[in-house]
């Protein structure tokens, strides 16, 4: 039984009647993942392979994962190293952390909306953004100029990076303040860090907080990267002289293991931190 | 029909208010006070209003009269585009910020959302009134005198708080806010006290607490209160004199008593039978 529309502008394909209308954007959209699809399927047939034996390399690279994740073994570092590493490498993503998180605050106070002129608050948005689009090894490498490959470097670059992250995240949890309590304060002749210190930090302390340890997370995940190619020490350099330098996989099993386990705990800190500060907010 | 009744209303205002007039000083004095954002819509236009001390005045209007703005224009909050404010014998229409913020200091100022600093504590909150008086880094460290957290305590105590002193604020029922807010307007030992819909948000029986603790604090205190109302009987019953706003024009200026069916018409564009009240 076909059905027929009861208004005249229901579309109908088929003698059905269509929920989405269709335009050239969703004409367009459907071809191009379409397109996509039959790229990543026909693509690696595409590839020259060159003398590879299936069979071989599998089986070899299996063996190298067994290696790493199986056995894994200190050969030339005790575990001591490992974790005074690991604390070297925490210390290097705090250090960034912290002092990135004092500037941020003051530039986000500044580029706050409700707290700033326009222009001001423009000039830092704008400049932030050109420095939050550039990666942070670069960064790190551009200090490495001035500072040398190292440990400055290193924390130089991911707090510069740091700053134009937080200074946006705080700045937004700033401008969620509400208006009228700005208001009150400046009819009562309270100047502008007044109410920055007694209105706008209180009320959004705990945003401060959570975004500053989300922060120490990544920072902590660069500074492992860090300690290899800028060489700033900690468990990066660590992991860079097992597998480059001695091509001991199973030292890069133990120390990714090590990496790892901090990295969940720092992340299972800050869910809770999270959950205690956001979840009352 | 709105002139005749405006002239006959001001020669009213001025036989009546003479004998208060000779004793009281006037605390706030509008001169052809305006404003407009555009230059096309004004949203207030020719104001003239005289407060004198100790004085309970409303002002009532429709949505959109300009209520706000005006109480605001009084201490720039919202700039004037043209006109005179003199508060307390002092011409404060082109102060610079900080002399502002001095005589800002001397007007409290209260709001339909209490507009308090949630998350801090009810004493925190009334302490913030005293910044008008204080230096950045005095402000900022929250250095306040043990006189001043005696009077903020005795304050608390005259509104019926003193037992939520510590109490966070985001705790308190709408009429407990209400009354930080007056307390923080309060610990400014101000002059005038500006209210805007202080009642709006709360029901009549926080409405009634409210409204009686205003008219204690102009009659024992002294204190010039400036109330926005919606509702024409509460500033009948509380209102030494009532102002009546209508698309930015001063149309009603008179004691309550002679706001007649017309003003009421006048201003609200209604009969007063078709007003909802309370």
């Amino acid at each position: 039984m076909e059905a027929l529309p009861s208004l005249p502008n229901v579309a109908m394909k088929n003698g059905r009647i269509q929920i989405k209308k269709q335009t050239k954007a969703t004409i367009v959209m459907r071809i191009v993942l379409w397109t996509l699809f039959a790229m990543t399927v026909i693509g690696p047939f595409l590839l020259d392979y060159g003398e590879i034996d299936w069979a071989e390399a599998l089986s070899l690279t299996l063996g190298n994962l067994q290696m790493m994740f199986l056995q894994p073994a200190f050969n030339q570092i005790t575990f001591g190293t490992a974790m005074m590493q690991i604390g070297i490498t925490l210390a290097l993503a705090f250090l960034a952390t912290v002092l990135g998180a004092v500037i941020s605050f003051f530039l986000a106070a500044f580029s706050a909306r409700n707290l700033s002129p326009a222009w001001l608050a423009n000039i830092i948005i704008a400049s932030n953004s050109f420095v939050r689009a550039v990666p942070t090894v670069l960064w790190v490498l551009i200090f490495a100029i001035v500072a040398g490959l190292g440990a400055i470097a290193c924390v130089l670059g991911m707090m510069l990076h740091t700053i134009a992250y937080l200074t946006k995240a705080y700045a937004e949890s700033f401008e969620e303040l509400d208006e009228g309590t700005i208001e009150a304060l400046k009819a009562s002749g309270a100047n502008w860090w007044h109410i920055v210190w007694h209105a706008v930090i209180p009320q959004s302390s705990s945003y401060i907080i959570s975004w500053t340890f989300l922060r120490f997370e990544t920072n902590y995940d660069v500074a492992v990267a860090m300690g290899a190619a800028a060489a700033a020490g900690g468990i990066g350099f660590e992991l860079f002289m097992a597998s480059s330098f001695y091509y001991d996989l199973h030292e890069v099993g133990m120390i990714t293991y090590c990496a790892l386990v901090v990295a969940i705990l720092l992340e299972m800190i800050s869910i809770r931190i999270k959950r205690h500060y956001l979840g009352k907010a | 029909m709105a002139t005749i009744t405006l002239e006959r209303t001001e020669q009213q205002a001025d036989i009546f208010s003479r004998p208060q007039s000779k004793v009281a000083e006037t605390v706030l004095q509008l001169t052809d006070v305006a404003k407009t954002y555009d230059k096309q819509t004004m949203i207030l236009r020719n104001i003239d209003v005289a407060l004198h001390k100790g004085e309970f005045v409303s002002i009532i209007g429709k949505s959109g009269a300009g209520k706000s703005t005006l109480l605001r224009c009084v201490n720039r909050m919202i700039e004037p585009t043209s006109g005179e404010i003199v508060f307390d014998g002092q011409n404060i229409t082109h102060l610079k910020k900080k002399e502002l913020r001095k005589q800002r200091a001397k007007i409290g100022m209260i709001f339909q959302h209490y507009n308090l600093v949630s998350r801090l504590t009810v004493f925190e909150n009334v302490l913030h009134g005293r910044f008008g008086y204080k230096s950045t880094l005095q402000g900022v460290l929250g250095l306040y005198t043990e006189e001043e957290k005696q009077l903020a305590l005795t304050i608390l105590e005259k509104l019926g708080m003193q037992e939520h002193i510590y109490k966070r604020c985001d705790q308190l029922s709408g009429g407990q806010k209400q009354r930080v807010g007056i307390a923080r307007a309060l610990v400014q030992e101000p002059t005038l006290l500006l209210c805007d819909e202080p009642i709006a948000s709360l029901d009549p029986n926080a409405s009634k607490i409210i409204m009686d603790h205003l008219k204690e604090i102009s009659q024992s205190m002294g204190i010039t209160v400036l109330v926005n109302l919606h509702q024409v009987d509460v500033a009948m019953k509380y209102s030494d004199r009532i102002i009546g706003l209508s698309h930015g024009t001063k149309v009603f200026d008179d004691v309550p008593s002679r706001l007649s069916q017309f003003a009421i018409r006048d201003i609200y564009g209604t009969d007063v039978d078709e007003l909802i009240t309370e």
